[in-house]
């Protein structure tokens, strides 16, 4: 398989595990008890997604982006790896931690509980927060890729 | 007692990734600024510093959560304190980590 495709399996993982998220707090606004099953069952599928994007992003990370680094590093947006990339990689293990505990609390939902509803309300809007700043990160860090191909180009390189 | 929904092993495992969240982000810190030593250490573990991280984050929440669901630590925290805890431990550490690579 492509490197590229690899990456993009990483990103579109995220984007899924994201919109899991999203449902599960949609859901959860309203509480009722057809709907716990449903938030049980897209949390848990949320954190399988979100294992996926870990997993898959983690094996090009340490097998495929030395190259890029040092590319972006030469470039004129350094900034893309110095800030951005190390920011999303070390941030990531708390949206993953979140990911991995949502469905633990969402096992405890119920209407007599309304502050487990709170709980989950919390978490699922931090993965949600959490997951577009690492989908914004990632696009920075292509960009980042980008204008130092650019910027090679340009010069002959 | 009041009926806070919040059983005492979803608590210990709240807490637990608070204070995991917590220390992934110092440990960042000390392996940024001791290179020769933490760092090394890390990378000759697994190969790579960030795979290393990834293996002690793991584990910390797991067996913190365990041992705290066994002390029935959080068994007194209502959901609502939960959900602050672990809020303010996600932005603290987001801002330790993104402070540090500003």
């Amino acid at each position: 398989m492509p490197n590229e495709m690899i990456l993009m399996l990483h990103a579109s993982f995220g984007v899924l595990a994201i919109l899991a998220s999203v449902w599960v707090f949609a859901e959860t606004l309203t509480n009722s008890v057809a709907s716990q099953g449903r938030i049980r069952w897209v949390s848990l599928a949320g954190a399988a997604l979100m294992w996926l994007s870990y997993l898959i992003g983690g094996y090009w990370y340490v097998v495929y982006y030395g190259a890029d680094k040092a590319l972006i590093k030469e470039g004129p947006w350094p900034f893309a790896h110095s800030f951005f990339m190390e920011a999303k990689e070390h941030i990531f293990f708390s949206l993953l931690l979140l990911s991995t505990y949502l469905p633990m609390v969402a096992l405890r939902l119920a209407p007599e509980r309304p502050q487990v509803r709170g709980l989950v309300l919390w978490l699922s809007g931090w993965i949600v927060l959490l997951g577009l700043a690492m989908e914004g990160a990632g696009a920075l860090i292509a960009m980042g890729v980008k204008v130092a191909l650019l910027a090679k180009g340009a010069m002959g390189g | 007692m009041k009926e806070t929904g919040v059983d005492s092993k979803t608590a210990a495992f709240g807490l637990a990734l608070a204070i995991t969240s917590l220390l992934s982000a110092i440990l960042v810190v000390i392996k940024e600024l001791n290179q020769d030593t933490v760092l090394a250490l890390m990378k000759s573990a697994t190969g790579h510093h960030w795979v290393s991280h990834g293996i002690f984050v793991l584990i910390v929440f797991l067996v913190l959560g365990w041992v705290l669901a066994r002390g029935e630590v959080g068994s007194r925290l209502s959901g609502n304190a939960l959900s602050a805890i672990i809020s303010a431990s996600i932005v603290l550490s987001a801002l330790i980590i993104a402070g540090f690579f500003i």
